[in-house]
């Protein structure tokens, strides 16, 4: 149920040609049991895909190609939250 | 020429609060206390339904009339795509489930005598945060700290309503980003802190935010626990300080007496920053099983959420039967100075004390 393409939120998918084939770490996480907030760190390839997630519209965007991601993550790919999202062009 | 008043800082003015301590806290008599006694708390609600957030908020209001609190939610940040919880049991290797049931046989921890709490939960997504959010908007409470994920999204809504918005990071590039989406308070949370910190220790990332944050308030966290810190986070250039492992052991917490007990004994030497617990580093008290964990012959901690299915029946087991031994907390480094069980109202005032003490050592005034 996280993936929000797969939501019973209202979700509308888009394409963002300026963040496609970018380079960008992600400032993530997220709660574990017991309430409490967890880091997760993760660096790869914006796609551009993303969807806008309810309203106001909470905008999450597809890494894939990770080249860092937490200690035994599975898998190349994760959901970042825009806001969280840093263009290692940026940097 | 009269001194200034050093605990009357920036944040007392836009809370309209007496002293610039926060308390975070998941028990709403602290709340209660707290705000009672000039102080600002701050309810940690990630694990609540939309209707028992609902009814903390009435309850709260009951007790403190038009003063000033707030709610806090942890807003994901990054999702992977997601398996049932069947699939991510099947996952778990072999070898580890052995490991485990090893710890159990090595110090007789019990089956749980309550289902398994993690199995209940079930996870946050973003459809359960939006519904808790929904129910701050409704209620439009004085207060939404964003403990983990930017709440940049979710700002205009809150502050139409005349709500504050509060962003906690780990980071200076995380508070970069959310002062520029306008949060109302920054909280910089240093790698001393209970729970899942950032990597940066407190003394340095309060002046790295505080020297980017032009007029947004800037609120110290971790490891503080003294007036003696709450000092040292004023001549840091904060306003105030966040302070959770203080109200752990309080009169009016709801924690377990054994773990009060336990926080009261503790040392800073006694808590651990480990992923043994959910599978992201955390700050916690020691105990059998971190101990396990910690020893070469363990096998490697597994990525979350595997690792928090695995630990999740042994805290169950710990909790259900009330073994010191067993059980364990999240505790920042300053837990070291919490030794009696007080009011909270007397620890809010004795923090005022110690502060104003520290700084009559300063200037001479003793």
């Amino acid at each position: 149920m996280n993936d929000p393409r797969h939501s019973p939120v209202p979700a509308r998918p888009g394409f963002d040609e300026a963040m496609a084939g970018k380079r960008a770490e992600c400032d993530g996480g997220g709660m574990t049991a017991g309430g409490h907030a967890a880091r997760q760190e993760f660096a790869g390839m914006l796609t551009g895909e993303y969807v806008d997630h309810g309203e106001p519209p909470w905008r999450w965007y597809l890494m894939v190609d990770l080249f860092r991601k937490p200690e035994g993550y599975p898998g190349d790919v994760v959901w970042c939250e825009s806001a969280s999202v840093f263009l290692l062009a940026d940097e | 020429m009269a001194r200034r008043n050093p605990l009357h800082t920036k944040l007392c003015d836009m809370l309209g609060i007496e002293f610039p301590i926060i308390a975070f806290t998941h028990c709403k008599d602290v709340v209660g206390a707290v705000v009672n006694a000039g102080g600002f708390a701050v309810l940690g609600e990630a694990m609540h339904t939309p209707d028992e957030i609902a009814a903390d908020i009435k309850w709260i209001r009951s007790r403190v009339g038009d003063k000033p609190f707030g709610i806090d939610l942890v807003l994901p940040a990054s999702v992977p795509p997601s398996d049932t919880l069947e699939e991510l049991l099947a996952k778990i290797p072999e070898g580890h489930r052995k490991f485990v049931q090893g710890i159990k046989d090595r110090h007789k921890v019990p089956e749980p005598k309550n289902p398994v709490a993690l199995h209940q939960w079930g996870g946050l997504n973003q459809e359960m945060a939006r519904a808790q959010l929904d129910v701050l908007l409704d209620e439009r409470i004085p207060v939404f700290v964003s403990g983990l994920g930017s709440p940049a999204f979710i700002l205009k809504a809150m502050h139409e309503r005349g709500m504050k918005v509060f962003g906690l990071i780990g980071k200076t590039r995380q508070a970069k980003r959310e002062i520029e989406a306008g949060v109302d308070v920054i909280i910089a949370q240093g790698y001393d802190a209970a729970g899942h910190t950032g990597p940066i220790g407190t003394f340095s990332i309060v002046p790295e935010v505080k020297a980017i944050a032009g007029d947004t308030p800037v609120v110290a966290a971790g490891g503080v626990t003294t007036g003696r810190h709450l000092a040292a986070a004023l001549c840091l250039g904060a306003a105030g300080v966040w302070t959770g492992t203080l109200w752990l052991a309080c009169r009016e917490s709801d924690s377990d007496m054994i773990v009060k007990e336990k926080l009261l004994a503790a040392t800073s030497d006694d808590t651990v920053y480990s992923r043994c617990i959910s599978g992201m580093p955390m700050r916690i008290l020691k105990c059998a099983w971190t101990d396990e964990w910690g020893k070469p012959e363990a096998p490697a901690i597994l990525p979350a959420p595997y690792q928090m299915l695995l630990s999740a029946e042994y805290i169950q087991a710990a909790n259900d039967h009330r073994r010191p031994d067993l059980m364990t907390e999240a505790a920042g480094q300053g837990v070291d100075f919490i030794k009696t069980m007080k009011p909270a109202r007397q620890i809010v005032f004795d923090m005022v004390d110690e502060t104003l003490a520290a700084f009559d050592e300063l200037t001479g005034d003793e």
